[in-house]
C-alpha cells in the first residue's frame, strides 16, 4: 500500500450558526484550501463528504456532488458521501485513505458538514433519534443521552467513578475550548458549574454533554509523491481501525461500561502504526458525554480499565499529563456537528503535529490519535505521525 | 393533516408494512412474543426475519414471559425529542435472558431500582395513518 498524508485542513466556526448547510461547506472548504495554497480546487481528484442527516435538516440528498459544485471540485477518481452517524467524518477519511493507498486517487478532500439547529428547537432532537433503532428504541423517545447515562451508571457502580470525576472531564474540555476560536463554547467552566448544571439523563448533567451544533471541517489527503510536492510538513496516516459490537442496546455487551469494539479498533490501529498507547502524545477522543471520554481513555490503553475517572481528575489527560486529550475542546466544548466532528478531530491533529495549534499546542507532539464513535457499540481510530513510519 | 412518514416516530406495524406484524397484533392482546428461527430454533431479541446462524428467513412466534427485572435504567428529565415528555424512565429489562429496551410507566422515577420486578404493560401510541391502533412494549412495576 502507498503512504498517505494530510496536506491541508480547515474548520468552520462551530456553534448555533446563522448559516445555511451550503454556507458551512463554503466556510470549511475555504479554510482548508487556504491552508495549502499549492492546491487549486480543480486539482482535487476526489471528494468524500461525511454528513448524517441533510435529508432532514436541509431537505437535501446528493450531497457530494452538491459540495463539489460549491467548492469548484471536479471529481475524477472518487465522489461519495459517508453516513455513519457520529463517526461519519472519520469513516470518510478511511475511504479517502484506502483509495489513495490503493493507487486509485492521489488527491482527495474529505469534508464533514452538519446543520443541526432548526427554527424549531425540538426538531433537532427529534432528528437525533434517527441514529438509534427506529422500531425498538427511537419509537420510545430514545436518543444518545440515556444510552451513555446507562454506561455512566454502570461505570460508577462497577469502578466507583464519581460525579466529580465525570465533571472533571467537562471542566477540562470547556476550558480547552476557551482557547479555540472555532469552538461552540468560549467561556470555560468550573466544577461547581458542571455539577450545578441541570440534569439531562441521570447521572449526566448539561455540562457533561455535547450540545446541538452546526459546523463543518475539511482535510485534504495526498499520496506520498503528491504530498511531498505540496508541503514541507505533511502529517502521515500511520494506522487505522474500525470495529462493531452491535447496533441496539439489546445486542451490546451487557456491561455498558466496557467497549470491546474500541479495544479491537485501537489494537488494529496501533498494530498498523507499529506503536503502543504510551507513545500517543495528543488525542482527540469522542467525548459526546464525559463518561465517553473516561471509558475511551481506558479502552485506548491510556490508563487501566476502571481508572478513567481518577486519570482525568488527576490531570493526566490534560496539558502536562500523560497524554493531552481533546486539546481543541472535544465534542463537549466544540459541539458535535455529527459528520463534521471526525474531520475536525483530524484537523486538530494536523495542526498539533505541525506545531501550528497556538495556545492549544502540545509541545513537540509527534504522534496523534483520533477516536470517533457511532453510539457505544462502534468505534473508529486513526493514528497520525509527524514521520511517515 | 396529511400523514408524513418522516415525522412519525412510531413504526408502521400492520401486515401491509412489516413482516413482524404479528408481534404487534399479539402485543395489543397483552402478549410479548419474539421470533424463533424455523431452521435452527434460536430465539432472538429483538425479533428478526433472517437468522445469521443458519441463514433461514423463516420463523415462528415464541411467547416470552410477561414479567422481567430491571437490569439498567436512567431517568431523562430534559432534552427529549418532540412529542416525548420528561421525566422519562428508560430501562433495559431482562426478560428470560433477553435484554429488552423499553420505558417504565406508572412508577415514581426515584422509586426505580436495579433488580426490580416489572410486568409488560403494552403502551398504546398514535394510530397509524390508516387508523389502526399501534402498540409498543412498555413495563410497569409488579
Amino acid at each position: 500500500m502507498r503512504k498517505v498524508a494530510l496536506v491541508g485542513a480547515g474548520v468552520a466556526k462551530f456553534g448555533v450558526r446563522q448559516a445555511s448547510y451550503r454556507d458551512l461547506i463554503w466556510e470549511a472548504g475555504k479554510a482548508c484550501f487556504d491552508s495549502v495554497p499549492a492546491i487549486r480546487p480543480r486539482d482535487v481528484e476526489g471528494l468524500v463528504v461525511g454528513s448524517v442527516m441533510p435529508e432532514r435538516t436541509a431537505f437535501q440528498s446528493h450531497i457530494s456532488s452538491m459540495a463539489a459544485e460549491a467548492l469548484g471540485i471536479k471529481p475524477s477518481a472518487l465522489s461519495a458521501r459517508t453516513e455513519h452517524m457520529c463517526a461519519s467524518g472519520t469513516v470518510g477519511i478511511r475511504y479517502a485513505y484506502a483509495f489513495i493507498a490503493a493507487g486509485l486517487a492521489d488527491l482527495v478532500m474529505v469534508l464533514g458538514v452538519e446543520k443541526l439547529n432548526q427554527p424549531t428547537g425540538q426538531e433537532a432532537i427529534l432528528n437525533m433519534g434517527t441514529g438509534v433503532d427506529r422500531e425498538w428504541e427511537a419509537s420510545f423517545g430514545l436518543t444518545a443521552p440515556p444510552c451513555f447515562a446507562l454506561a455512566a451508571q454502570r461505570h460508577m457502580a462497577e469502578y466507583g467513578t464519581t460525579e466529580a470525576q465525570l465533571a472533571a472531564v467537562g471542566v477540562k474540555n470547556h476550558n480547552h475550548a476557551a482557547k479555540n476560536p472555532n469552538a461552540h463554547f468560549s467561556k470555560g467552566a468550573t466544577v461547581e458549574q458542571v455539577l450545578g448544571s441541570r440534569m439531562i439523563s441521570s447521572p449526566l448533567r448539561l455540562f457533561m454533554c455535547s450540545p446541538i451544533t452546526d459546523g463543518a471541517a475539511a482535510v485534504i489527503l495526498a499520496s506520498e509523491d503528491r504530498a511531498r510536492g505540496l508541503t514541507d510538513a505533511p502529517v502521515w496516516i500511520r494506522g487505522t481501525g474500525q470495529a462493531l459490537d452491535g447496533f441496539t442496546l439489546s445486542s451490546l455487551p451487557e456491561n455498558y461500561a466496557r467497549w470491546p469494539s474500541l479495544v479491537r479498533a485501537a489494537e488494529s490501529a496501533y498494530r498498523m502504526a507499529g506503536i503502543t498507547a504510551r507513545e500517543v502524545e495528543v488525542a482527540e477522543v469522542h467525548d459526546c458525554f464525559t463518561i465517553a471520554e473516561i471509558i475511551a481513555t481506558e479502552e485506548l490503553g491510556f490508563c487501566g480499565k476502571g481508572e478513567g475517572g481518577p486519570f482525568a481528575a488527576a490531570g493526566r489527560s490534560d496539558h502536562g499529563g500523560d497524554v493531552v486529550v481533546n486539546p481543541r475542546g472535544g465534542l463537549i466544548g466544540c459541539g458535535h456537528p455529527l459528520g463534521a466532528t471526525g474531520v475536525a478531530q483530524a484537523a486538530e491533529i494536523f495542526a498539533q503535529l505541525r506545531g501550528e495549534a497556538g495556545p492549544r499546542q502540545v509541545p513537540r507532539a509527534r504522534i496523534g490519535l483520533t477516536h470517533n464513535n457511532s453510539g457505544m457499540g462502534e468505534h473508529v481510530v486513526m493514528i497520525y505521525g509527524r514521520e511517515a513510519a | 393533516m396529511t400523514y408524513f412518514r418522516a415525522v412519525d416516530p412510531f413504526p408502521l406495524e400492520s401486515e401491509r408494512y412489516t413482516k413482524l406484524h404479528e408481534f404487534y397484533t399479539r402485543l395489543g392482546q397483552g402478549r410479548l412474543v419474539t421470533t424463533r428461527c424455523a431452521g435452527c430454533g434460536r430465539v432472538a431479541w429483538p425479533p428478526r426475519g433472517f437468522c445469521p446462524e443458519c441463514r433461514s428467513d423463516r420463523f415462528e412466534w415464541a411467547d416470552l414471559p410477561g414479567e422481567g427485572t430491571v437490569a439498567a435504567f436512567t431517568v431523562q428529565e430534559t432534552g427529549l425529542p418532540a412529542g416525548f415528555d420528561g421525566p422519562r424512565v428508560f430501562a433495559v429489562v431482562d426478560v428470560a435472558g433477553h435484554r429488552v429496551f423499553s420505558v417504565l410507566r406508572e412508577v415514581a422515577p426515584e422509586k426505580v431500582a436495579i433488580g426490580q420486578r416489572v410486568r409488560l404493560t403494552p403502551m398504546r401510541v398514535d394510530d397509524d395513518p390508516e387508523g389502526k391502533p399501534r402498540w409498543l412494549p412498555a413495563f410497569s412495576p409488579v
